[in-house]
């Protein structure tokens, strides 16, 4: 390129794209619809309830657990996101607390779900810390790992260039290492909403007396099919929902990417 | 900020290799540089210019000997030189996710300049450097020339008493690295800061120093040419014996 000339292949992603649905997507849901009515008029309605009874039942729900269940995934997310910040800068700054520590944040992650809810219904007798300690102690260590792989891939080059400058090692962290980590934050946002998601309803249908998991086993106990399909529906859209949110967050955030 | 004195003492760097031997990379090197002086150091690679350019940054400590600034040691005294040295990379490093305006700012900040202070003296540099079009673009919407442009001007916005450039020039086309020699070479002498540039090109050694340094394989000093009364048949001549120095090296 020549000198003077700035570079007329960049573009700068708008940040309001992240909340537009590509068309492909609509398509391949409404084809997944299509043939899950078609086969509601063949199956029986406790196997495969039609979208009018679902649409119905998703009516009925009681939105105040929708919210409670966002509210624990969102807590226990934040916890663990400082906690495993917290943690993977020590690793970072300090090689032995990476070798002492890496064995166990990798003995956590290969602990099953079902064996933390276990333990800490046996641990724990008020429902929340049960539901909190379940989501921390399984999105903790991928925030762990992911943070500190991303403070590694920090370049060499950027990291000796801020030294020249003779930083505190506050400044170090604060002005390179964090925004220099910040896509991989992203990415593992992303990937902890939907592991939450998900683990939150099974803590919910051991531990708890409110939110959707507790919902869902009402809704089973009573054997009414369309409202598990419905509290399942709003389980997915309120993942698809924020994942859109981190999305755009991430666009507004790492505009700086090619 | 006032030009600051190097002084190198018996300078030596061993380095213990993966099967056990030591592997001298600079082996006992004395010289000064005296304030608002600019050396050019030239050596051809391996010759232990970037182990030297570490220990001078402060990035690595001397196995014997001493590298001192004012004074003081660059590893020892790492707080204490804060502000009074800025480095231009071979490439230009700047941080993807600042603009051109805030990469300028960075030594600033770190110094605990006033936002203010640091937007005006940013500015102020990019306007020189030719950029005050380009305050707020990314490194990515800028050329490699810009870009290393921008590196400039972070270094001399710290107003540093040593300015240091490591390959600053080597990676871009001639015409570009021409203009941007003599943009260095006449802000060096303008702002009076002392001045090391590392280069294995020993044309830009002979455009940008008062002296050339040769260093020889492992680093140690083979030749110190005052540069500033030759003639040009004198520095024709010196040109071809630098030439060979490093060819037998």
């Amino acid at each position: 390129m020549p000198e003077g000339a700035v570079a007329a292949s960049a573009t700068v992603p708008t940040p309001g794209r992240a909340f537009s649905l590509p068309w492909e997507t609509a398509v391949s849901l409404l084809v997944l619809a299509a043939i899950w009515e078609v086969a509601s008029l063949f199956a029986p309605p406790f196997a495969v309830p039609g979208w009018e009874r679902i649409g119905r039942a998703v009516l009925g729900l009681p939105l105040d657990s929708v919210a409670i269940t966002l509210a624990r995934v969102m807590v226990a997310l934040v916890l663990s996101f400082a906690g495993g910040l917290a943690v993977a800068v020590a690793m970072y700054s300090v090689k032995p607390v990476e070798r002492f520590g890496m064995p166990i944040v990798k003995l956590l992650m290969a602990v099953p779900v079902v064996c933390w809810i276990l333990f800490a219904v046996l641990w724990f007798r008020w429902a929340e810390m049960r539901i909190a300690f379940v989501l921390v102690v399984v999105c903790a260590p991928v925030f762990i790992v992911d943070f500190l792989d991303g403070m590694k891939g920090v370049s060499k080059d950027l990291r000796d260039m801020m030294w020249s400058f003779r930083p505190t090692r506050a400044q170090f962290f604060s002005k390179l290492i964090i925004p220099g980590t910040l896509p991989v934050m992203f990415t593992s946002w992303k990937i902890n909403l939907s592991l939450a998601i998900r683990v939150v309803t099974m803590a919910e249908l051991v531990g708890a007396t409110s939110g959707v998991g507790y919902g869902l086993v009402v809704a089973q106990e009573v054997f009414s099919v369309a409202e598990v399909f419905a509290w399942t529906l709003v389980l997915v859209a309120c993942l698809f929902a924020t994942e859109a949110l981190v999305g755009y967050l991430e666009k507004r955030m790492l505009r700086w990417r090619v | 900020m006032k030009p600051e004195e190097i002084r190198v003492e018996g300078l030596q760097k061993r380095f213990r290799t993966a099967n056990g031997h030591d592997f001298v990379a600079i082996d006992n090197l004395d010289f000064e540089i005296k304030a608002g002086e600019t050396v050019a150091i030239v050596g051809r690679t391996g010759c232990g210019k970037s182990t030297f350019l570490n220990i001078l940054i402060g990035l690595e400590e001397p196995s014997a000997g001493r590298l001192l600034i004012g004074g003081k040691t660059p590893y020892g005294d790492f707080d204490r030189l804060r502000g009074k040295m800025a480095t231009v990379f071979q490439q230009d490093r700047l941080m993807p996710w600042r603009s051109a305006l805030d990469n300028v700012t960075l030594g600033l900040e770190i110094l605990g300049c006033s936002r203010a202070e640091q937007t005006e003296r940013a500015e102020l540099w990019l306007n020189r450097l030719g950029l005050g079009g380009h305050l707020h673009a990314f490194p990515h919407e800028l050329s490699g020339g810009m870009r290393q442009r921008v590196a400039l001007a972070r270094g001399f916005a710290l107003q540093p008493g040593i300015l240091i450039a490591d390959e600053a020039f080597g990676h871009l086309d001639e015409i570009t690295a021409k203009t941007l020699r003599e943009i260095f070479s006449s802000l060096i002498r303008e702002q009076g800061n002392t001045g090391v540039v590392v280069t294995h090109q020993l044309e830009e050694a002979m455009e940008l120093g008062d002296r050339v340094l040769v260093f020889g394989r492992p680093a140690r000093l083979r030749a110190d040419i005052p540069l500033a009364k030759l003639t040009q048949a004198q520095r024709q001549g010196l040109r071809a014996e630098i030439q060979n120095m490093l060819k037998e090296d």
